[in-house]
């Protein structure tokens, strides 16, 4: 049976804005957000909800538009068509009041070089509106969690990459703010820096911040995120949490049944079951490909049961989120030839 | 709101953006580099004179005017690299590193970033002049003896800053615009350069030296013509000429300028005729050539104001 993606059309339907019969607010939200580099459309037509109190993933291969619609969020590009906002304020022109509530770590951020980590915290916190004893106690506690103790007092042009990278996400999080963006946090490090930076993310979000994680690293969004928006060419093709995302588009899932002694009477029965696309086997171990998204383990295992088989094991393999992905992706691409 | 309790307000936002500037400035070699040599220039100005004096064995005479004649002890070339290496990238040179993304994603206005930029490369000058003036007033006193008119001296400051301003503006606009720091200095330069090329030969050949007193530079060059002081120094009209022309107007309210055109004496060659153009008023001269400053500050810092409010932030 072919995998079909009408999750699209469902996707920002009001329903999903609810939690437990309430109204969750959006932290962001986009309506038909367009913007074009001259013949090139980066960001088309984007309609992306991310509610409040959420780590949402905003996933894509690179050139997918994830940095352009960020950027435009954070008020350094303006869109040329539709509306973007941040907590229900428009973010078009120059709003400081929205910033406000958004702490953004750029893509391989840069910062001055002639700067020490400490004073480019110090002054960031000043335009937030620290004050003198907030920043004083705040700041060591934050280079601490960033791991850059120690290095604070070192100009920031004598940092690694990876230091930087840890900068960033400090500065992100200097003021406690309501929305963190993150763009691309791990892009540009080494295995081991990548997973000290996921790490460091996952142990410096607190309680109530919403979170709004880009990166092409699929790994990264799995481990991160409760949410994810997949992008591609501009377009959404998907969002929701990513275990819906994972169970709504998934491809038939396949049975792996391990039983006592494999008879032709269990195969011809289990390829009798309606949702039953295929039957493979292998000496006592049968690999059923399923036509359904639902839950049929307790019908197959009464029909092996029935037709005299004892089952030893029964594993569902569904698919990973990379294999939605890679689909997703796919079929955009293959749209967008045709 | 964020959750840290904040007390945010446009003068905490401005002052943050001042320090941010202030720290980059200080540290930059460009403008260390300057200020030595300024220093080096100053300190010509006040030794080599007296130097000159001891080898043709002639004392050192009293001038009690020395300070409040020779201000800073720099003038226009100076006035403009003071302005090209404080301001040429401080906002092409944020876009050119990738530091204005960090900057401008910041919950302040990019009319107070703009805003405590141009402050910020203000109290640089305004730093460096002051030191220069203590080095000058310390030299001429030590020198030359106690001097006249030192509470004047106020003027000399404040004219020095507004000239350096112009050019301040207009290198910054060409960064704003341009968003490269060498293109903003290379154009700077050849304005620079340019005008005072045309300047000189206007300025001397030309029956339109006029033109001069609304170009940013050294304007038009004349003489002063002070009722019964017999002052016959020569005045500039152009913008990097007001702290001398508003001390001259200080000390000679009354005074008149003469502009003259030069002429090659045919008849008589190697001679050179002075032949008169015009007269003016000195207060005329003081109060068009600061109106005029201040047109190039408003025009060529909205300008630079603009370019940062429109622009975008793509790489």
């Amino acid at each position: 049976m072919p995998v079909t993606f009408n999750i699209k059309l469902n996707i920002f339907s009001k329903d999903s804005l609810k939690l437990d019969g309430a109204s969750v607010s959006l932290a962001i939200e986009t309506v038909n957000l367009t913007k074009r580099y001259s013949r090139l459309t980066a960001v088309d037509k984007l309609n992306l909800n991310v509610s409040a109190n959420t780590v949402h993933g905003f996933l894509g291969p690179n050139g997918a538009g994830k940095t352009t619609t960020i950027k435009v969020l954070v008020g350094l590009l303006r869109a040329d068509e539709g509306v973007a906002r941040i907590f229900g304020e428009e973010v078009s022109g120059d709003k400081p009041n929205v910033r406000f509530r958004i702490g953004y770590m750029p893509e391989l951020p840069k910062f001055p070089k002639h700067l020490k980590g400490s004073e480019l915290l110090d002054i960031y916190g000043r335009m937030y509106g620290l004050s003198q004893q907030q920043r004083r106690d705040e700041l060591p506690k934050l280079f601490e969690q960033v791991g850059l103790k120690g290095r604070e007092n070192d100009q920031i042009g004598k940092y690694s990459k990876g230091m930087q990278q840890r900068l960033g996400i400090a500065q992100a999080l200097l003021s406690e703010p309501q929305l963190v963006i993150l763009d691309e946090p791990s892009l540009g490090l080494d295995p081991v820096g990548m997973v000290e930076v996921r790490e460091l993310i996952k142990s410096v979000l607190k309680e109530g911040m919403t979170v709004f994680l880009s990166s092409h690293l699929l790994f990264e969004v799995q481990q991160v995120c409760s949410h994810v928006t997949i992008i591609n060419r501009g377009v959404a093709l998907v969002s929701d949490t990513i275990e819906n995302v994972s169970h709504k588009i998934k491809g038939p899932a396949t049975l792996q049944i391990e039983v006592t002694k494999l008879t032709k009477t269990i195969v011809e029965d289990l390829k009798k079951l309606p949702y039953v696309t295929d039957v493979k086997t292998e000496n006592n171990k049968v690999s059923i490909m399923l036509g359904t998204q639902n839950d049929v383990r307790p019908q197959v295992s009464e029909t092996i049961t029935n037709s005299g088989g004892t089952i030893v094991s029964m594993n569902l393999v569904g698919q990973s989120l990379e294999d939605v992905f890679v689909q997703l992706i796919g079929k955009a691409e293959e749209k967008g030839g045709n | 709101m964020t959750r840290r309790e904040s007390k945010r307000s446009w003068r905490t936002s401005f002052l943050a953006v001042v320090r941010y500037e202030l720290l980059w400035n200080i540290r930059k070699k460009k403008i260390i580099g300057v200020l030595i040599l300024a220093f080096v220039f100053a300190t010509l100005a006040l030794v080599l004179p007296v130097i000159l004096r001891n080898l043709n064995n002639q004392p050192i005479e009293p001038n009690p005017d020395y300070v409040i004649t020779t201000g800073t002890g720099i003038g226009s070339f100076a006035f403009f690299l003071f302005a090209l290496v404080s301001v040429m990238n401080s906002i092409s040179g944020e876009f050119e590193s990738g530091s204005i993304t960090p900057l401008l994603t910041k919950p302040i206005s990019r009319t107070t970033v703009y805003l405590g930029k141009i402050f910020a490369a203000l109290l640089t000058v305004f730093g460096a002049y002051v030191l220069l003036i203590v080095y000058m007033a310390a030299g001429g006193y030590i020198i030359y003896g106690p001097q006249n008119n030192m509470h004047l001296i106020s003027i000399t400051l404040l004219g020095s800053i507004m000239s350096t301003l112009v050019w301040m503006s207009i290198v910054l606009a060409m960064g704003s615009v341009s968003k490269s720091s060498m293109l903003a200095a290379l154009l700077g330069i050849g304005i620079w350069l340019g005008l005072n090329i045309v300047s000189g030969i206007l300025s001397v050949f030309s029956n339109q030296a006029w033109i001069l007193t609304y170009a940013p530079g050294s304007g038009a060059s004349g003489t002063l013509n002070a009722s019964g002081s017999g002052n016959q120094s020569s005045v500039s009209t152009g913008t990097d000429s007001i702290a001398s022309i508003l001390i001259t107007y200080v000390l000679n309210p009354a005074a008149n300028v003469t502009f003259y055109r030069m002429e090659l004496n045919l008849s008589n060659p190697g001679r050179i005729n002075q032949i008169p153009l015009y007269t003016e008023p000195l207060s005329t001269i003081v109060s068009r050539s600061i109106a005029v400053a201040a047109v190039y500050i408003l025009v060529f810092n909205f300008i630079a104001w603009y370019a940062l409010k429109r622009s975008q932030v793509a790489e």
